[in-house]
């Protein structure tokens, strides 16, 4: 590839406002995101380490913290590896295929993001509660899934449905089936061109999806707090957790926990960035390929 | 292997792709299927190749009925409009894809792939790009690199679908060529689909002209060319006049030209249209024996070794084209403004209700 001379920027003659108000448009929008995002995040880890570093490592190596960390992981890991498999099936029968009813399996996926997560959590009660539609039969099998771990990963996976299939779908339309035609014009089986063509393809868009997934399995409330019951140490995810410490007047550990996840947060968002960061510059070159295709 | 098209249709909803298609190419020909965009060449070709299944018909290889089988099954090279080159593998590795996604029992040593992605890049006479990736080579180069990934996996049959469509004119004449050499040196079986009737004409032992679905013609370059089968055939292989008129007693009279009609059309009095090319236009200062039209010469355009006159019937106002060799012109010496008398030396006539 030749080497690319850093390109002079383009004029842009339509931004004619005077200087002092780019500046105040600029200092406002910093300071609100100062106020609503960056202050509260400060909050945080100010409260919980506000008793010293001992109360902060006590909080989050008690055991019910710890089980709720291992419940929180588990729940996620789960519903992430589900939405990674039915996102990637989802996303490859919509992008590559016609078929009828597709516009109505794409609103089928969004509907999570279309209900509130209290009612998603709600479904379940009302599907497997003990008042519920299977709760008799589910009962006399010894089945448990309200208040425990099952109704806790089905609520995840619900509310994180669309993140992988969303992510995919105009990634793979974009791609078109060109490629994956030719390998199997030579040869290759369904397996081959999934694994060796379409997936290599889509990766960092897969990456960013299930980046994005876990974030919201992991700080997911509402569903899961209508399904989990609060049993302490069983069924407490860590925003579980964080409520039930702050509800008995224990900010410092609240916060504390709640650090853990702001953690997360940061991790997830340096990750999705880089991942950012990857999937533009393939797609500018998938763009730079087609235009140089056009004379 | 020869490739045998009996009745194929086929429709994308209520549009109807191809109507009834069939056609036979013989072992080792190379093939164009020619028409404007639209006409379902493309589509007859993905038919071929496996990758659309026709409404009904069948497609033969070799005599044997390959309607239902696979792409995979088919083995047949298939060269994409936009190369779909693996644009996450080295060259190399692209060549390469065939071989190593065979079954463990056929799939060929890495040494044996190498020897033959080495040898095919040779072929295609880029050995020397064999790391790169396809985001860094030039379309004539990407459309070489699928023709040898396409080849790697020893096709019965290759199939191209638009294979210079995207490339400019220099490198599109090139290459054409190039691919008829290979084709005289591999000998493989192969169609190509195109719109450009110069592209078709050059390189194909066949031309299948297409349009609306339906096969118009079918046969050798000349023959096509030469001996259009429907005035769809004659507009779209080169310029043409046309002689809107009827036919009165054996003959069509267009305006004050009268000439001819063949037997099949002579019968009643009905709509006719005569067909001339323009080289086949006699262009004449003075007016000479048998049936002429006056014309005024309105436009000359000189281009490379022809002179192209538009002219302005005087019967009946419609104009004209006519191709002279720069000789013929400095015979005639002409100027715009003057008078000349036309007459065609070579017309096909259709009946009028033929539609285009």
């Amino acid at each position: 590839m030749t080497v690319k001379e850093a390109a002079p920027r383009p004029q842009r003659p339509t931004i004619t406002e005077p200087v002092w108000v780019r500046w105040l448009l600029t200092a406002i929008a910093l300071a609100f995101l100062g106020v609503f995002l960056l202050l509260p995040l400060a909050v945080v880890f100010i409260e919980a380490l506000s008793k010293g570093l001992g109360a902060y490592g006590k909080a989050v190596t008690e055991p019910d913290a710890l089980a709720a960390v291992r419940l929180t992981v588990t729940a996620a890991s789960i519903s992430v590896f589900l939405n990674l498999v039915f996102g990637v099936a989802a996303a490859w029968a919509i992008a590559k295929y016609e078929f009828r009813g597709k516009s109505f399996l794409i609103t089928l996926i969004d509907l999570p993001f279309a209900v509130s997560p209290v009612i998603s959590g709600l479904i379940y009660v009302l599907l497997f509660g003990l008042q519920g539609l299977f709760g008799p039969w589910l009962n006399d099998h010894d089945i448990k899934i309200i208040f425990a771990v099952p109704g806790i990963v089905l609520a995840t996976v619900f509310v994180t449905f669309p993140f992988v299939a969303r992510e995919l779908i105009p990634l793979m339309h974009e791609q078109g089936t060109e490629e994956e035609e030719a390998a199997v014009s030579l040869g290759a089986s369904g397996f081959q061109t999934f694994f060796r063509v379409t997936l290599p393809n889509i990766k960092w868009g897969l990456l960013y999806g299930v980046i994005l997934c876990n974030a919201r399995a992991m700080g997911e409330f509402g569903a899961v707090s209508v399904v989990s019951g609060h049993i302490r140490g069983i069924t407490n995810t860590m925003p579980l957790h964080v409520e039930v410490l702050y509800n008995e007047y224990n900010p410092a550990a609240a916060f504390a926990v709640a650090s853990l996840l702001a953690l997360l947060a940061l991790v997830t968002l340096i990750a999705k960035t880089a991942v950012e960061w990857r999937t533009q510059r393939d797609r500018k070159e998938l763009v730079e390929i087609q235009e140089s295709l056009t004379p | 292997m020869s490739i045998e098209v009996r009745n194929i249709s086929k429709s994308f909803g209520k549009f109807q792709a191809l109507k009834d298609v069939s056609l036979e190419v013989k072992s080792g020909e190379l093939v164009a299927a020619l028409g404007p965009s639209g006409c379902g060449k493309t589509t007859l070709l993905r038919i071929i190749a496996g990758l659309e299944t026709p409404d009904s018909g069948s497609i033969l290889f070799h005599g044997e009925d390959a309607t239902q089988s696979s792409v995979s099954d088919r083995k047949v090279g298939f060269v994409f409009q936009h190369y779909a080159l693996f644009r996450h593998m080295t060259v190399f590795e692209n060549v390469a894809f065939g071989l190593r996604v065979k079954p463990r029992p056929q799939r060929p040593s890495n040494e044996v792939i190498r020897q033959k992605v080495t040898r095919l890049l040779e072929l295609v006479q880029l050995e020397w790009l064999a790391d790169r990736y396809p985001s860094q080579l030039s379309g004539g180069q990407r459309q070489r690199i699928a023709l040898a990934r396409a080849l790697a996996v020893e096709p019965k049959v290759l199939l191209l679908d638009e294979p210079f469509g995207a490339l400019d004119a220099k490198v599109r004449k090139d290459l054409r060529r190039w691919l008829r050499r290979l084709h005289d040196e591999i000998h493989v079986t192969s169609v190509f689909v195109t719109h450009d009737q110069d592209e078709a004409l050059e390189v194909a032992d066949h031309v299948v002209v297409m349009n609306h679905g339906q096969v118009e013609q079918f046969g050798a370059p000349e023959q096509v060319y030469e001996h259009p089968a429907s005035p769809f055939v004659y507009n779209f292989l080169g310029n043409v006049n046309l002689f809107h008129g009827r036919i009165v007693g054996g003959n069509l009279q267009s305006g004050s030209l009268k000439v001819a009609a063949p037997d099949a059309l002579a019968g009643e009095e009905r709509a006719a249209i005569g067909y001339v090319r323009p080289y086949d236009l006699d262009v004449q200062r003075a007016r000479t024996n048998g049936s002429t039209i006056e014309a005024i010469v309105q436009h000359i355009h000189p281009v490379g070794p022809v002179v192209r006159l538009e002219l302005l019937r005087r019967d009946t106002q419609d104009s004209l084209e006519a191709e002279l060799t720069k000789d013929q012109f400095r015979e005639l010496a002409l100027s715009v403004g003057e008078h000349v008398f036309v007459s065609p030396k070579n017309l096909h006539i259709f009946a009028a209700d033929y539609a285009i």
